[in-house]
């Protein structure tokens, strides 16, 4: 700690941040990359250089994930899940982010996150057991540099400001990236996250997946003026992007997360999207938007526009479709396949994580509590 | 072969109403195909098929309620597809209880953890041998299973409620089959054993009884049978002339809302008949004219619009009681819910700020709605939020008036009778003229009755002068 007050006591020897002068900080060169729409600019398309390789890789990302939702649904709908929340359209978003960030980064993701969870690698059928309630963590968040799902509203916006903290400390170059939707700024662990990030100028990448929906309130009772607007009042950048164009959110993600590792601190992207679909399957939409409403998004579908990125490029074909499609499609499969065949664990197990030594009362609670679960003699 | 049982498709649902069939008998599906659309409390949900293979049974019709663990489809499967995975899962075996709820599941056989009952002997021996008094008198004696062991049946699996019922009506528990999950008998089996025990009961009474019956005794146990088997018809089972309508949804939805009505408003009702003359006439002239086109011009936009002119002198009309904080909530804006019927049942669209609107404006709007409504294709946003709402009770039938139930939470429901020639004092003489009687029922919480009369007074002036409302 106290090194991390030395530095803020250093920092404060420089001009305020905020200032009318404040366009000089490296945030502004990331708001350069993008257009009236926050889609990239060509000119910063080329700068990015990102490969037709790299690109198809994040549009066969994105079809995967788009089928994996809707299999979540179906197997909801099958009786095989407790829960499902759909996150088709945010797939540019997440798929785009995840991918920015190096292998060696960490990602707090919040619970829609899914498709995050498929970029790092991590078994989708593993992750299902989670709504299908036979887990509390489907991974070791160690190996795969990937923080739990996170289901209270944005409690992981400080966990990952600590982390960043931690990894500033620790003088490696990892940086942060951490998910929340719109509703979680609402919060106050999202405002005291924002500005310790600020305060302790951590290697954080804020990714507001803002789909417009807290469940059934809409983005104009939650927040007044757009939410990348907000980082600066903390004294850091933020940017609004077109948040179903993959191509700009991977650009603006990874410029960040650069920066981020340069040391020169926190930055906000604000990913506009929609939530086409139900908040879960415990929700019915047509209670509070109509079709109308969700119109004018299915236009700005994430893979649609993928693929016209990849067809301008001329790394589209059929061909190429087809294969991802069937692979989307055995994904599905294994997964669903996966989540049937995985064990219920013992109801008892709940005693044992949380103590590394458990106490004797818990002990004696265990063993009463697995006695009383015995099947009865004779039967 | 393969039966899928309904799944908990929200969380915590317990029912859900079949809306359509999109398989049919015979028809070979593929994992994932779209069976049927059914409705729950929360949603219209299509759901899909979680085997391939050919469809060999419909266990619901279109309209059936289906409890949550109840057989939907039972589906032969196809080879050792790759879906057979999901079938070992969600299938359920003989009994009809299988795993197919996560987290809200009924209990299956597959389950290896089962509670262990607690056989206590403590039970029955501090069970009072309450059916020997009943035993006494053969009449209210249900036959044998009370003079077996004690009454209650400690061993059985059963909740307190039912080991209570069990007790008050002198039935062995242990004489009773469980249904429920791990046998465990519920309220429902009770209830069927007694049924049977009291259709036994006529011979047994017979038999065992020391004396006759006396008259007034014997339509005593008549009555007490046709009130069990009402009773037994809330539960399941049908006399031969009854029919049974479930009422998920819609109906739920109006029975629900009018009870709250009925019992939590305090209602009075005021009855006017209006001369409508002049309306006519303005009706008359403004159809086929510039503001209306082609457009149907009924006289409910003119109800509207003279409710909204009425609700402008008497802003207290259209408010809400607050029951947490004890005070009345005025809205200033007025949205007027028109009282619909339709094939599903009563709607209550919502002509949202009337007050802002022109007569064709309210005619066009109300024209839209009323469709929507009757084609069941109206959204959800637009059947809430009305502050006050109008119903045409002259509209289904020869119905001069009505005293209708207020729509809650409102504080005001105008209803609006017949319109036709009536006779009709004018001056020192009786004439023939067009009129039609208003009736309005308020939440006497709000409103006093004077109050009423006075809305009402202005509701019929504008009606019988009705040159502004144009």
């Amino acid at each position: 700690m106290a090194k991390a007050l030395d530095t803020k006591d250093a920092r404060e020897a420089k001009p305020p941040r905020g200032s009318a002068d404040s366009s000089n900080n490296s945030g502004d060169s990331i708001a350069a990359m993008l257009d009236a729409n926050g889609v990239l600019t060509a000119e910063a398309e080329r700068a990015a250089n990102i490969s037709d390789e790299e690109l198809r890789t994040l549009y066969r990302l994105m079809v995967v994930s788009r089928r994996l939702d809707q299999e979540g649904l179906n197997l909801q709908r099958q009786g095989e899940l407790g829960l499902w929340g759909p996150y088709a359209g945010h797939e540019a978003a997440q798929v785009g982010a995840a991918m920015a960030m190096a292998p060696t980064d960490w990602i707090f993701p919040y619970y829609r996150d899914f498709a995050m969870a498929v970029c790092r690698g991590i078994d989708p059928g593993a992750i299902m057991t989670i709504f299908r309630g036979l887990t509390h963590g489907a991974w070791n968040p160690n190996e795969y540099r990937f923080a739990p799902f996170i289901i209270p509203v944005g409690t992981q916006v400080p966990h990952a400001v600590g982390f960043a903290l931690g990894c500033k400390l620790d003088h490696d170059d990892t940086a942060v990236l951490v998910g929340f939707g719109e509703g979680a700024t609402s919060t106050g662990d999202w405002h005291e996250a924002m500005n310790f990030a600020a305060v302790f100028n951590v290697p954080l990448v804020f990714l507001c997946e803002n789909n417009q929906w807290a469940i059934s309130v809409p983005m104009r009772q939650q927040v007044s003026g757009r939410i990348a607007d907000r980082a600066a009042g903390y004294g850091f950048p933020g940017v609004r992007v077109d948040g179903t164009d993959v191509l700009t959110v991977y650009a603006v993600v990874r410029a960040a997360a650069d920066r981020a590792r340069r040391g020169e601190g926190p930055y906000l992207v604000e990913a506009l999207t929609y939530r086409t679909q139900a908040h879960t399957t415990s929700d019915d939409p047509t209670r509070y938007r109509t079709e109308a409403d969700v119109e004018p998004w299915k236009s700005k579908d994430p893979i649609r526009r993928c693929a016209e990125r990849l067809q301008a490029r001329n790394a589209f074909d059929d061909a190429f479709a087809q294969a991802v499609s069937e692979e989307a499609e055995q994904r599905a499969l294994a997964m669903r396949q996966h989540l049937l065949s995985a064990q219920t664990p013992h109801p008892a197990s709940a005693f044992d994580l949380v103590f590394a030594n458990p106490p004797e009362s818990l002990l004696r609670e265990k063993a009463e509590f697995i006695e009383a679960l015995e099947p009865e003699r004779g039967e | 072969m393969s039966q899928f049982l309904l799944p908990d498709l929200g969380e915590g649902l317990e029912e859900a109403q079949l809306v359509q069939w999109l398989v049919q008998v015979g028809e070979s599906v593929t994992l994932n195909q779209p069976l049927c659309q059914v409705e729950t409390a929360k949603a219209l949900v299509d759901i899909p098929s979680p085997f391939a293979g050919t469809v060999e049974k419909l266990h619901a019709a279109p309209g059936d309620t289906i409890e949550v663990g109840k057989p939907l489809i039972t589906i032969a499967e196809a080879g050792a597809t790759a879906a057979s995975a999901s079938a070992t899962s969600a299938s359920a075996n003989e009994d009809g209880h299988g795993p197919v709820l996560v987290g809200y599941g009924t209990e299956g056989p597959a389950q290896t953890f089962t509670r262990r009952r607690r056989t206590s002997s403590a039970t029955s021996s501090a069970t009072p041998p309450q059916a020997s008094a009943a035993a006494t008198d053969a009449l209210s004696a249900p036959p044998s299973p009370a003079h077996g062991g004690g009454a209650g049946g400690g061993g059985a699996s059963a909740s307190p409620l039912v080991r209570k019922m069990a007790q008050e009506r002198g039935i062995d528990l242990t004489t009773i089959k469980g249904t429920g999950p791990g046998g465990r008998i519920r309220v429902e089996d009770l209830e069927l054993a007694l049924k049977a025990a009291t259709s036994a009961l006529p011979s047994s009474a017979h038999g065992d009884s020391r004396r006759a019956l006396t008259e007034g005794e014997a339509s005593h146990r008549l009555a007490e049978e046709a009130e069990k088997r009402s009773e037994g018809a809330g539960g399941g089972g049908l006399a031969p002339d009854e029919e049974r309508i479930s009422t998920v949804g819609l109906r739920k939805a109006i029975a629900a809302r009018m009870m709250k009505a009925a019992t939590t408003i305090p209602h009075f009702t005021e009855y006017s008949l209006f001369d409508a003359s002049a309306l006519v006439a303005l009706r008359e002239r403004l159809r086929g004219s510039s503001g209306f086109g082609e457009q149907k011009l009924t006289y409910l936009p003119f109800f509207v619009r003279a409710l909204v002119e009425a609700v402008r002198a008497y802003p207290v009309m259209n408010s809400r009681w607050d029951e947490e904080g004890n005070a009345i909530v005025i809205k200033h804006s007025i949205h007027v819910g028109i009282a619909t019927d339709t094939a599903r049942g009563l709607l209550v669209p919502v002509i949202r700020d009337a007050h802002t609107l022109t007569l064709a404006q309210i005619a066009a709007e109300a024209n839209r709605l009323i469709t929507l409504a009757r084609e069941g294709k109206i959204e959800a946003k637009s059947l809430t939020g009305s502050t006050i709402t109008i119903t045409n009770v002259g509209a289904a039938g020869p119905v001069d008036t009505g005293a209708p139930l207020i729509n809650p939470p409102e504080a005001c429901v105008v209803g609006f009778g017949a319109l036709k020639p009536r006779p009709t004092v004018v001056g020192e003489s009786v004439q023939v003229r067009p009129g039609a009687w208003i009736s309005i029922s308020c939440d006497h919480r709000i409103v006093d009755g004077a109050t009423a009369a006075q809305f009402m007074g202005a509701l019929v002036q504008h009606l019988e002068q009705p040159e502004g409302l144009a």
